[in-house]
C-alpha cells in the first residue's frame, strides 16, 4: 500500500506541475502575437508598409494558390483590357471576358480585385485603429499614409464597381451589415475626399516616391475633383503640384520614366525588386508570349496601336513592340522584364517571371494632362494659355511641337491615351470624359464584342453574393 | 503479451516442485491441434524453473534435452497451455485443443488489453499472417480489403505515396478525417505509415466505434489504428529471412490515347479528305502513345531480415529491413531502410523495464509533373529529334528561337509549326501550323527535374512497469519520435521553355519532435463471478514543429544543382511552432460470469491549440455487452458457439485542421502578424506585418457522437463466425475554415458550425468449409455500407465552392445531401460536330461545350438549372477472400470491390483538349446557343469510380523436406503474388485509376486530374527461418 501511495503521490505531482498554463499555452515563436504590437513607431510603420504591400500583390509565380491578393498586379485586366487597348493573344478563357465585355460575375479575377483593395482598406484600418500608440511626431504621417493608401484602394473601387460597402474600422466577419450593406458612391467620395485632405494636410514631399506624399496626394485628389466636376478644386491642387518648388518634371527621355526608376516625373509608384520571392511581380511576363505561366495577355489591340503610330510621336516606339513569336500580335513594352536589345533595354530580372519593374500610379504628364482637364472644367475645349503651356510640355517631350491655339476634350482624350497608354488610365479617362458610349459602341461594333452600358461596372463578385443570404445586390446586366 | 502472462502463472504453480538431478537425454514428439489434428508450428516448450526451452518446427516437432522428473510446458498463442512430467519417456506427443476457439483472443486496446470475448465496441483485430506477402510497399496499402468498415484508397500511385484511409466515411470538413496511428501505444503522424516495415508487424487492432476510440478523446474521433511490432519470444534465437521481388505495371486507359491512326481515318471517313495540319503531322511520321513512356513500370525488392529469441529474463527482437520500389511512372522511385530494436528485461518478479528504437530513412523520388498535362500532348510529337523529324523544324520562327536545333534535342510541337506543304519545307510565315502548346516536351518536364523526399525518423520509446501489488500495475511510458524531412526539387535548364532563366531549385526541411509521457496503473481482478478492469492514467504529449525554405533561380546548367550556384536566392522562410496536449483518463470494464458485459471510460483532454475558455474537452463513453451464447440453454449447443450482443454510445473529438497556414492550425486563438514578408520602401526591402487569421478565442473541438449495435456469433462448431453492426456517427461543432466576406480583410475564418452524420452497416463473415489435415479452406466476406450525409449547415448551407477560379467546376455543401456533392448543369447532348470550328485538331481533342437541360424549362439555363451531380463517397465496399492450404501447397486470393462513387475527372478536361479554343462551336451557324455550357460545369465528366479488382493472389509452397532440418533451416516458403491481377472500372470511366484523387479537401473531394495508373504487381516471394 506504501508502494501506492508512493505512486499516487508522483502521479499528482506530476499532474500539478504540468497544469500550469505555459504547459498548454506555448507562446509563439515566429510570427507576432497581434496583441502586445503596435506599441511604438518602429512596429506601426511595418504596419503601414503593409499596406503599400497590399496594392503591390504577391507573384503568382511564386505563390501558387489562387486564393492570395495579386493586388495591383491584375489590374490590368480591369482597366486597360475592358477598354480599346488591349485585348489577350489568344481571345480564350476567363481573362478574355474582359475585351468582349462579357465578365461574368464568377469571374476570379474580377473577386481577387475586390479582394485585394479591401484587404489594402483592411490593412489602412489597422494602422488607424493603432495609431493612438505612435509618437506625436509620427502620427500624422501615418495617418497620412493609411489614409491616403485607404483613398487610392475606394477610389479604384468605387469607379470599377459602384456602390460598394463602406468600411472605415475594422469590422468582425459577424458584422454582415457593413459588409454586405452597398453604400452611395457619393458617400464612398465623401470618405474618399476626406482621407486625401488629410493626407494633403499630413504629409510632406521629399521621400522616396514609392511611398505617399503631400504631392501624390494632392494628384490623387485632384483626380477624384475631376471625376466629381470639382474642376477648380483640382487645378488649384494641380498647381500645387506644378510649382517649380515642388521639384517635379518632365524626363527628357520618355524610355527613362520606366527604366529609370526613381525619376523624378513619378509622383508615387508600386515598388518591385527583381527575383525576390516577396517583393517582384509577374505582369510583366504575363504581357509577353510564352514566357510566364499565364501568358499572352494585355496585348495592344489595333485600335490602340493605330492611335500610337498616328499620334504618338517618339513616345510609339517605347509603348508597344510587334510580337516576335507571332507577326500581327502586339505586345506592350513598357514593363520589359527581359529587355529588348534593339531598343536598348536591359533586362530587370534574371528570371522574367520574378520582375523588379516598378508600377507607376502617378506620374507628372498625367498631372499636366489633368491641369489641362480642370481648365477645361467638362467644356468641350478651351484656348487657355495655361492649359497650352502644359499641353504643349507633354507634346513637346515625345517630339510633337506643332504648336495648337486650343484643345478640344477629344484631343486631350487622345493625348492621354498616347501618353499613359497601358498604364491603366484608358478606362477611368474615357469614363471619366463622358465618351463611353460613343467609344465603347463604336469600338464594339467594329471588333464584334458586346458591349452595353451595364458593362461599365463590373459585376458584385458571386462569392460575395452568395455568402451574403440576399443582403448583397447585383449590379445591372449581370 | 498472453503468452508471458501464462508463463508467469504457470511458473507460479509450479515454484514448489521439487526437482531432482538426473541423467539428460533427448526427448522428442510432435505437437497437434486437437480439431484438425495438424501440425502446429512454433509451439513454445519449455521446461518449467529453467531458462531451456525450444520451439516447434513447420511440422510440429520439436526435441528437447530433459530429465526424469523435469516438467515441460506448452504453450501456443489461441490454444490452452498443456504441462507434463517426465518420466522417462523417449517420445511425446502433445495435442493442444483450441481455447474456446478465438475467443479468447487478447485484443489491444488503448492502454490495456481484453479478451476479445468481453469486447463490447467495435475493434476489429488483423494479425500479420500473411499481410507480409503483399507486394505493396506501405504497410496501409496491404489492410486493403482486410476489415470492413475501413475504406483505403490509393488516392495517389506515385511509389512510397500514402493512401487515403476513411473509418467509416468523412466526418469533417476542414478537420483531418483521417484516423489516428498509434505503434506500439506511441501515437505517430499518418506518416509514419510509409516508415513501417511490414515484416516487422504483429497485428493491427482499428478502433471503429467511438466507445473503442473514446480513450483517445480528442483525437479518436476518426477511429484508431493501433499497430503491435514484433517481440521477441523466450527460446533459442531464431533468424528469418523474408524476401519478396517482383514488377510493376500500370493499367493504361485507351480513351488517354488517340493514335495518329486512328484520327488519320476518322477524319479521312467523316470528310473525304486530310487537311493541311493532318498531312503535316502524318509527315513527321510518329505515333507515340504517351501511357508507354511515361508509365515505364517497375521493379521492387524487399528484404527483411530478423532475430529474436530471449530467456525468461530478457526477450529481444532485432530486425532489418530494405525496400526498394521503382513505382510505375517514369522516375519515380522509393527506398526505406529500417531497423527496429525491442528489448524487454525483468529485473525483478515485479520490476519491468523495455525500450525499443526505430530509426528509419525513406527517400521519395517523385514524378515530378502531372499525367494529365503529358497525355494531353499529341501522338504526333517525338521525344527527341531524330533523322526525319529535323528536317521539319522551323528554325525562322519565334526570333529564330529553334535555329541551333539538333538531334537528339528535346522536340517542341512550336518547332513544327509554320510548315509548307507544297515546298516540303518550313515556311517563313505561310506555311501550316500544328502546335496546339508552346510548351516544352513533357518528357523534360519530367526527365529534367529532380524532386526527392528524404524523411528519416527515430522513434524510440522506454518503459518500466512494476507489479505493486496482486492485479495492480503501475506503468510509465516516455518516447521521441524525431523526423527529419528535406524535400528538394530542382528544374532544370531544359525542364522549361523559358531555359536557364526558369531553372530553380528549392529545398525545404522540416523537423519535427514529438514527446509522449504516459502513466497508467491498471488493476484486474476476478472475485467470484465478477471480473474487473481498470486503468486510470495521465499523458503528456509535446510537439515542436521547425521549417526552413530556402529557393535558388536561374542555373547557368544543370551540373551542379546546389543553392550556392543559383543567380539569386529568390526565397527564404521559415517557421516553428509548438503544440502540447494534456489528458487524464480512465477505464473501467466488468464482467459478471462472462455474460453480462460493460466497459465506461473516459478522458479530458486539454489542448494548446484552443484558447483559455476551450481548453479542456471532456470524453467519455459506455457500452455493454451479453454473451447470450454463455446462458445455460445455449451452453451446450453445437449450433450456436458464439453469440454476443453488444451496444456502445460515445463522444470523441477532434482538434486537427487545416487552414493551409501551420501557424493558424497552432494558434488559431490568437491574432497572429507574420512577419516573414517585405515590403518596398524607397526601393529597398522592409519588414511588414500582416495580420494572418481571424482570432477565435472560442474555437472548440469538434465532436463526433456515435452509436453503434452489434452482434457477434459463430455457428456450427466455429465453422462460421462473423460480426454485424450498425452505426451512426454524428459530427458535429465541425471545424470549419469558412468563407467570409473580403471586406473584413480575410476570406476565411475559423468556426464550429454544422453537422455531417455517416450511417451505416459493416458485416465480416468467416466460414471454415473445409478442415482435413492435408486439406483446408477457409472464406472471408467483408462489406461496409457508408451514407453521408450534411444535416446542418447553418448560414452556410447552399455553399458553392470550387478548386480555383480557372477551372471552376463546383461543388456544393447542401443539407440532406453528402458534404461536397458534385453540382452543376446535366448534358443533354453533344455539338454535333459540323457546328464544331476544328473538329479534328488537335487529335484527340473534343468540343469544350455541350448542350445541357433546362431543368426548370423557363427557357433558359441559369442557377436554378444546376443540381448535384452525385458525390465522391462509395455507398458499398467488400472484399472475398479465400485461403486454401492444401499439402505443402497454400493458395489465397481476394476480390475486392468498392461502388457508388463517383469522380470529377479533370483528365477528360485536359486530355481532350477542353480547354483548346479551336474546339469552339460556330458561332454564327449553331442553334440553340443558349443552351450550351462548358462541360466542365456539367456532369460530362462526373464519372462512376466503381471498380472490382483481384486485389492478392498468392500461392506458396512448404518445404517440409527433412534435409532442410539438416541445415539448421526449421521452416522454408516459396511464393508468387499478385496484386491487381485485373481491375474492372465501370462503363463510362475513361481514367486509368478510379481511387485516384487530385485534391483531398474535403470540401472539393473527388477532383480527378488523370493521376496515376493503378497497376499489377507480380512478384516472387521467399520466407527462411533458422
Amino acid at each position: 500500500m506504501k508502494q501506492i501511495k508512493t505512486v499516487l503521490i508522483l502521479l499528482v505531482t506530476f499532474v500539478s506541475i504540468s497544469c500550469e498554463d505555459t504547459y498548454l499555452s506555448p507562446s509563439l515563436t515566429t510570427g507576432i502575437n497581434a496583441d502586445s504590437y503596435f506599441a511604438n513607431d518602429s512596429e506601426i510603420e511595418a504596419g503601414v508598409l503593409n499596406i503599400y504591400d497590399g496594392i503591390q500583390g504577391v507573384n503568382a509565380l511564386q505563390i501558387t494558390n489562387n486564393d492570395l491578393n495579386h493586388g495591383v498586379q491584375i489590374e490590368f485586366y480591369v482597366t486597360e483590357m475592358r477598354s480599346d487597348n488591349t485585348e489577350t493573344k489568344s481571345n480564350e478563357g476567363e481573362a478574355a471576358q474582359f475585351e468582349f465585355f462579357d465578365i461574368r460575375s464568377t469571374n476570379g479575377i474580377v473577386a481577387d480585385y475586390y479582394r485585394s483593395y479591401y484587404n489594402v482598406i483592411f490593412r489602412a484600418n489597422l494602422v488607424l485603429d493603432n495609431l493612438t500608440n505612435a509618437s506625436a511626431s509620427k502620427a500624422p504621417t501615418y495617418e497620412g499614409e493609411a489614409k491616403f493608401l485607404r483613398a487610392y484602394a475606394y477610389f479604384n473601387l468605387v469607379r470599377l464597381f459602384g456602390d460598394i460597402p463602406y468600411v472605415d474600422k475594422l469590422i468582425s466577419p459577424l458584422d454582415t451589415e457593413t459588409a454586405f450593406t452597398r453604400v452611395a458612391s457619393t458617400q464612398i467620395y465623401d470618405l474618399i475626399v476626406d482621407d486625401l485632405q488629410t493626407a494633403v494636410a499630413n504629409l510632406s514631399d521629399g521621400g522616396p516616391n514609392d511611398r505617399a506624399s503631400k504631392a501624390a496626394a494632392e494628384g490623387l485628389l485632384a483626380k477624384v475633383f475631376l471625376t466629381l466636376g470639382r474642376y477648380s478644386e483640382a487645378q488649384t491642387l494641380l498647381e500645387s503640384v506644378m510649382d517649380n518648388s515642388r521639384g517635379f518634371g518632365l524626363e527628357t527621355n520618355f524610355k527613362d520614366i520606366f527604366y529609370n526608376e526613381g525619376n523624378n516625373e513619378v509622383l508615387f509608384a508600386i515598388g518591385y525588386l527583381a527575383d525576390t520571392r516577396n517583393d517582384s511581380q509577374n505582369f510583366s511576363t504575363e504581357w509577353l508570349n510564352a514566357v510566364g505561366r499565364t501568358s499572352g495577355v494585355n496585348y495592344v489591340s489595333l485600335d490602340a496601336k493605330t492611335a500610337l503610330d498616328t499620334y504618338g510621336g517618339n513616345r510609339t516606339l517605347y509603348s508597344y513592340r510587334e510580337d516576335q513569336a507571332q507577326a500581327g500580335k502586339y505586345q506592350v513594352i513598357k514593363y520589359l522584364p527581359d529587355g529588348d536589345t534593339d531598343l536598348g533595354i536591359a533586362p530587370t530580372s534574371s528570371d522574367p517571371r520574378s520582375a523588379g519593374n516598378d508600377w507607376i500610379v502617378l506620374r507628372y504628364a498625367d498631372i499636366l494632362l489633368m491641369h489641362v482637364e480642370a481648365i477645361m472644367a467638362g467644356g468641350a475645349s478651351t484656348t487657355s494659355s495655361n492649359a497650352i503651356v502644359s499641353f504643349q510640355q507633354v507634346r513637346t517631350r515625345a517630339g510633337i511641337t506643332t504648336p495648337v491655339t486650343s484643345i478640344t476634350a477629344d484631343e486631350l482624350l487622345l493625348e492621354r491615351r498616347v501618353e499613359l497608354a497601358f498604364e491603366n488610365q484608358r478606362f477611368f479617362d474615357i469614363v471619366r470624359f463622358g465618351k463611353a458610349n460613343d467609344i465603347f459602341t463604336a469600338f464594339s461594333a467594329a471588333n464584334g464584342l458586346g458591349y452595353t452600358s451595364t458593362d461599365l461596372l463590373l459585376p458584385i463578385p458571386q462569392i460575395e453574393i452568395g455568402l451574403s443570404n440576399g443582403l448583397l445586390s447585383q449590379n445591372p446586366g449581370y | 503479451m498472453k503468452l508471458k502472462t501464462k508463463l508467469t502463472i504457470v511458473l507460479i504453480l509450479l515454484v514448489n516442485i521439487c526437482v531432482f538431478a538426473q541423467t539428460t537425454y533427448t526427448i522428442s514428439g510432435v505437437v497437434l491441434a486437437e480439431s484438425d489434428k495438424s501440425p502446429l508450428p512454433g509451439v513454445t516448450i519449455r521446461i518449467a524453473n529453467t531458462n531451456t526451452g525450444t520451439q516447434t518446427d513447420f511440422d510440429g516437432e520439436y526435441s528437447i534435452k530433459v530429465k526424469s522428473g523435469d516438467v515441460l510446458e506448452f504453450t501456443y498463442l489461441g490454444y490452452g497451455a498443456k504441462t507434463v512430467k517426465i518420466t522417462d519417456q523417449q517420445t511425446l506427443n502433445i495435442i493442444l485443443s483450441e481455447e474456446s476457439s478465438l475467443l479468447d483472443e487478447i485484443v489491444i486496446t488503448g492502454y490495456g488489453t481484453q479478451k476479445k470475448s468481453h469486447l463490447t465496441g467495435a475493434i476489429s483485430k488483423v494479425k500479420n499472417e500473411t499481410l507480409d506477402q503483399i507486394g505493396v510497399a506501405r504497410v496501409d496499402d496491404a489492410l486493403v480489403g482486410q476489415v470492413s468498415g475501413v475504406n483505403i484508397q490509393a488516392t495517389e500511385g506515385e511509389a512510397g505515396s500514402a493512401p487515403t484511409i476513411r473509418i467509416r466515411g468523412t466526418g469533417s470538413i476542414n478537420g483531418n478525417s483521417g484516423p489516428l496511428i498509434v505503434v506500439d501505444g506511441v501515437p505517430v503522424d499518418e506518416d509514419f505509415l510509409g516508415s513501417l516495415d511490414m515484416n516487422n508487424i504483429e497485428s493491427f487492432e482499428i478502433l471503429k466505434d467511438a466507445a473503442s476510440s473514446a480513450i483517445y478523446g480528442s483525437r479518436g474521433g476518426n477511429g484508431v489504428v493501433l499497430i503491435t511490432t514484433k517481440s521477441g519470444k523466450e527460446g533459442n534465437t531464431r533468424v528469418s529471412y523474408n524476401m519478396l521481388t517482383g514488377f510493376k505495371t500500370a493499367h493504361q486507359s485507351d480513351a488517354y490515347y488517340t493514335s495518329m491512326a486512328d484520327a488519320v481515318a476518322l477524319e479521312q471517313e467523316a470528310t473525304g479528305n486530310l487537311s493541311d495540319k493532318t498531312r503535316v503531322k502524318q509527315l513527321l511520321g510518329v505515333d507515340n502513345n504517351w501511357q508507354d513512356i511515361i508509365f515505364d513500370g517497375g521493379a521492387f525488392t524487399d528484404h527483411s531480415l530478423s532475430l529474436g529469441g530471449g530467456t525468461k529474463k530478457t526477450k529481444y527482437n532485432a530486425a532489418f529491413n530494405y525496400l526498394n520500389d521503382e513505382g510505375v511512372l517514369l522516375s519515380d522511385n522509393f527506398e526505406r531502410t529500417s531497423v527496429n530494436l525491442k528489448i524487454d528485461h525483468k529485473l525483478t518478479k515485479k520490476f519491468t523495464i523495455g525500450l525499443s528504437a526505430n530509426p528509419s530513412f525513406t527517400t521519395q523520388k517523385r514524378f515530378d509533373g502531372s499525367t494529365h498535362d503529358i497525355l494531353r500532348q499529341p501522338s504526333w510529337l517525338p521525344v527527341y529529334l531524330d533523322e526525319n523529324t529535323i528536317q521539319f523544324v522551323n528554325r525562322f520562327r519565334d526570333g529564330g528561337k529553334y535555329a541551333n536545333a539538333k538531334i537528339g534535342d528535346y522536340a517542341i510541337q512550336r518547332m513544327f509549326d509554320d510548315y509548307d506543304l507544297v515546298a516540303g519545307a518550313p515556311s517563313m510565315g505561310s506555311g501550316t501550323d500544328i502546335s496546339n502548346t508552346s510548351n516544352t516536351n513533357p518528357a523534360a518536364k519530367i526527365l529534367e527535374r529532380d524532386r526527392v523526399i528524404q524523411r528519416n525518423k527515430f522513434l524510440g520509446s522506454i518503459y518500466a512497469k512494476y507489479k505493486i501489488a496482486s492485479g495492480l500495475t503501475f506503468r510509465s511510458k516516455a518516447s521521441m519520435n524525431y523526423q527529419y524531412r528535406r524535400e528538394t526539387r530542382y528544374q532544370g535548364v531544359l525542364s522549361n521553355r523559358n531555359g536557364a532563366s526558369a531553372s530553380r531549385l528549392d529545398s525545404t526541411v522540416t523537423k519535427t519532435i514529438r514527446w509522449v509521457v504516459d502513466n497508467t496503473l491498471t488493476y484486474t481482478k476476478e472475485i467470484g463471478k465478477n471480473e474487473v478492469n481498470a486503468v486510470i492514467g495521465n499523458s503528456f504529449e509535446n510537439r515542436k514543429q521547425t521549417w526552413n525554405t530556402i529557393q535558388g533561380s536561374v542555373f547557368e546548367n544543370d551540373l551542379s544543382p546546389t543553392i550556392d550556384k543559383a543567380a539569386s536566392i529568390t526565397n527564404q522562410d521559415a517557421y516553428e511552432w509548438k503544440r502540447t496536449l494534456l489528458s487524464f483518463f480512465g477505464r473501467l470494464n466488468y464482467a459478471y460470469d462472462n455474460k453480462y458485459l460493460a466497459s465506461f471510460s473516459y478522458r479530458r483532454d486539454g489542448s494548446s491549440v484552443f484558447g483559455p475558455n476551450t481548453k479542456y474537452g471532456d470524453f467519455a463513453a459506455a457500452s455493454v455487452g451479453w454473451n447470450v451464447a454463455k446462458e445455460d440453454f445455449l451452453k451446450d449447443s453445437d449450433v450456436i458457439n458464439r453469440l454476443k450482443f453488444r451496444v456502445s454510445y460515445g463522444v470523441t473529438g477532434n482538434n486537427d485542421f487545416r487552414t493551409g497556414n501551420q501557424l493558424v492550425d497552432n494558434y488559431p486563438y490568437l491574432a497572429i502578424l507574420s512577419n516573414n514578408t517585405t515590403g518596398i520602401s524607397g526601393g529597398s526591402q522592409n519588414l511588414v506585418v500582416n495580420p494572418l487569421n481571424v482570432p477565435n478565442p472560442d474555437l472548440t473541438w469538434e465532436r463526433q457522437i456515435e452509436f453503434n449495435p452489434g452482434l457477434d456469433f459463430a455457428l456450427l462448431n466455429n465453422r462460421i463466425s462473423g460480426s454485424v453492426d450498425y452505426y451512426t456517427r454524428t459530427s458535429d461543432q465541425l471545424l470549419l475554415y469558412n468563407p467570409i466576406s473580403s471586406t473584413t480583410g480575410f476570406s476565411n475564418a475559423l468556426v464550429n458550425l454544422g453537422e455531417v452524420q455517416n450511417s451505416g452497416v459493416e458485416l465480416e463473415l468467416r466460414t471454415r468449409n473445409i478442415i482435413k489435415d492435408k486439406f483446408k479452406w477457409t472464406t472471408t466476406l467483408i462489406g461496409s455500407k457508408n451514407k453521408n450525409e450534411l444535416t446542418d449547415f447553418a448560414d452556410s448551407n447552399g455553399q458553392i465552392q470550387n478548386v480555383d477560379s480557372k477551372r471552376a467546376a463546383e461543388w456544393i455543401n447542401l443539407e440532406g445531401n453528402p458534404i461536397s456533392s458534385f453540382y452543376g448543369w446535366v448534358v443533354d447532348k453533344e455539338i454535333p460536330l459540323e457546328f464544331v470550328n476544328n473538329p479534328y485538331h488537335p487529335i484527340g481533342a473534343s468540343a469544350q461545350d455541350v448542350y445541357v437541360k433546362d431543368l426548370n424549362g423557363d427557357g433558359i439555363i441559369d442557377d436554378d438549372d444546376k443540381t448535384i451531380l452525385g458525390n465522391p463517397y462509395p455507398d458499398l465496399v467488400w472484399s472475398f477472400a479465400n485461403d486454401f492450404k492444401i499439402g505443402n501447397f497454400d493458395f489465397t486470393f481476394m476480390f475486392q470491390g468498392s461502388h457508388g462513387a463517383e469522380v470529377r475527372n479533370m483528365g477528360d478536361q485536359y486530355i481532350f483538349n477542353h480547354f483548346n479554343s479551336a474546339q469552339d462551336f460556330n458561332t454564327s451557324t449553331t442553334p440553340d446557343q443558349q443552351f450550351i455550357r462548358q462541360k466542365i460545369f456539367t456532369n460530362s465528366i462526373i464519372q462512376d469510380a466503381s471498380y472490382i479488382a483481384l486485389r492478392n493472389l498468392n500461392v506458396g509452397y512448404n518445404f517440409t523436406d527433412k534435409t532442410l532440418s539438416k541445415l539448421k533451416i526449421s521452416n522454408a516458403r516459396v511464393f508468387v503474388s499478385a496484386q491487381n491481377l485485373f481491375y474492372i472500372t465501370a462503363d463510362g470511366y475513361t481514367g486509368f485509376n478510379p481511387e485516384s484523387i487530385n485534391n483531398t479537401s474535403a470540401t472539393t473531394y473527388g477532383y480527378q486530374r488523370a493521376g496515376s495508373p493503378v497497376f499489377s504487381t507480380m512478384s516472387l516471394g521467399l520466407n527462411v527461418q533458422f
